[in-house]
């Protein structure tokens, strides 16, 4: 392709680079904005990142926020790749059939999840909080695990697990043994996509946490346009952004590293 | 692996509470006068349906139709080039590429949102340009907000089928004599369906039910259908209406579903 060919594909494709980017850039030009209001810029400080720790509401929808991505993380996580392994061994019909149930979170739009699990929790007998919102999240995150380590069962010689029990191996064994460390890569996939799900689910979480329990999604609505909207919220999505970034370019060199010792072999 | 099946069990039986179980209840309480949180003796009522001709309701499922399916096509036609250009990069860069571009979704989107809404005040941090937009309340401004907030949504399903495309099939298209054109409408398009289909679809439902987005870009004037339905669960507490209108936007959410597993069963352009 000649460049002259190929630049309104680039101008495009910087274009939408451009509109994704622009209110996350924004949000950082304000995280270290000194001014209260938000439409100009004062001087360059720090002050709202102290702010986070020192607002006590922010700082506990921060901590709740982040308590619910890990456990919701680490128990989709689990859940979801024994769910698959076992979607992978039914037969094709049945697979499908399970896939399409599977995918009805994945599609459904979050405020009819959030309903249906409001009106799900409502009638069990189970108090709303941290509990429900918890349970909200694992299921709005299994699909997402099983998405993603299914791919990788499919690529797996299905006379392994049989071959683990002939040598052996109990059942437990041979899927901890055999299947887990050949779809490692889907699960870690999965969690994360469960774990950046989670950490910033407003929708889902509004409807099924009831009162009192607040994850930062829902702090920011309830205190948009107020007094007590603390701009450490801005900081905090900051740090955020760093984290994934961060995390990223790890997992794309560990990948990477991966992926070299493979053709070494 | 037969025996494995039953791992599967604890999961249908989860899905069907979380998932069958309140659709039927939703339609039950969008006909009956049931108290879902003091269960009691009910009856069967309908002012549900009175619901679905309100003009308020009328109107905000028109704003909901015309919005969502405007931004599924602006961020079709930003998304496709996009997903096409990042799919025929190098490797190396690709996969670099289309993972900064799904970034911002991990970013809080109530915060985007606010971001979006700050500038689209005349007074905004942009008059240290010499720019000042007075977009809230219009139409540009929500749909430049579901834009920014769904056009990852679109891009990664047609990045994922673009990216797997059997190149020498375009290459034997241009040998036979086709133009760039013709190659794109009668090879490239048509393989790529199945990515299109998840792409629309998972940029259409987002913004057809909407309730913060246009709540904060339209200034509270302009209702979506998300906005009536949380004003009825949350606020007012209307469950029989709210489940009404759920019901409604339930059968176009089952249309499109059953679209999306005609072209891809399993699911595989959905991530």
């Amino acid at each position: 392709m000649s460049l002259l060919k190929k630049s309104p594909l680039v101008m495009i494709t910087s274009f939408a680079f451009f509109i994704i980017y622009l209110p996350i850039l924004i949000i950082m030009l304000f995280s270290v904005n000194s001014a209260e209001k938000d439409y100009s810029f004062d001087s360059f400080s720090l002050k709202w990142y102290v702010e986070m720790f020192e607002d006590p509401q922010l700082f506990e929808a921060i901590t709740n926020t982040l308590m619910i991505a890990f456990l919701s993380t680490l128990i989709a996580t689990i859940v979801g790749t024994f769910t698959a392994i076992g979607i992978h061994s039914l037969s094709k019909k049945n697979r499908t059939n399970m896939m399409i149930l599977n995918n009805i979170p994945v599609i459904n739009p979050d405020i009819v999840s959030g309903i249906s699990l409001m009106l799900v929790f409502s009638l069990l007998p189970i108090s709303f909080g941290m509990n429900t919102m918890l349970l909200a999240h694992i299921f709005f995150s299994i699909p997402f695990v099983v998405l993603t380590v299914l791919p990788k069962l499919k690529e797996l010689d299905p006379n392994l697990y049989d071959a683990a029990l002939d040598l052996g191996c109990s059942r437990f064994q041979a899927i901890y043994k055999v299947i887990i460390p050949s779809i490692k890569m889907g699960m870690i996939a999965g969690a994360l996509i469960a774990f950046t799900m989670s950490i910033d689910d407003f929708v889902i979480s509004y409807f099924t946490s009831g009162q009192g329990f607040q994850n930062v999604s829902i702090w920011i609505y309830s205190r948009i346009g107020r007094k007590s909207f603390s701009k450490g919220v801005y900081a905090y999505n900051t740090l955020v952004v760093f984290v994934t970034v961060g995390m990223l370019l790890l997992s794309s060199r560990i990948g990477k590293r991966h992926l070299i010792r493979k053709e070494e072999r | 692996m037969r025996r494995l099946r039953i791992i599967t069990l604890p999961y249908l039986v989860w899905m069907v509470v979380l998932v069958l179980v309140p659709t039927l209840l939703i339609l039950l309480l969008s006909v009956t006068n049931l108290d879902i949180y003091n269960i009691g003796p009910f009856s069967f009522v309908t002012e549900g349906f009175e619901e679905l001709t309100k003009p308020l309701v009328i109107t905000a499922m028109k704003n909901s139709v015309r919005l969502s399916l405007l931004a599924t096509l602006i961020c079709f036609l930003i998304g496709y080039p996009t997903a096409y250009f990042l799919a025929n990069l190098k490797t190396s860069k690709k996969t670099m590429l289309i993972t900064l571009f799904i970034l911002p979704v991990w970013s809080n989107m109530l915060l985007r949102i606010i971001a979006w809404e700050t500038l689209f005040f005349p007074n905004s941090i942009l008059n240290m340009f010499g720019i000042s937009l007075n977009l809230i309340g219009t139409d540009v401004a929500i749909l430049i907000g579901m834009t920014s907030m769904y056009l990852p949504f679109m891009t990664l399903p047609l990045y994922s089928v673009l990216e797997k495309m059997d190149h020498s099939l375009i290459e034997a298209s241009k040998d036979l004599g086709a133009s760039n054109m013709q190659t794109f409408l009668k090879v490239t398009l048509p393989l790529s369906l199945s990515g299109v289909v998840s792409g629309v679809i998972m940029t259409l439902l987002p913004s057809m039910t909407a309730f913060a987005l246009p709540e904060r870009l339209s200034g509270g004037k302009t209702l979506l259908i998300g906005n009536i339905i949380e004003d009825y669960f949350m606020k007012t507490s209307n469950i029989n209406g709210g489940a009404m209108i759920s019901i409604a936007l339930m059968v176009v959410i089952i249309v499109l579903f059953m679209v999306v597993v005609h072209f891809d069963k399993e699911g595989e352009t959905l991530i």
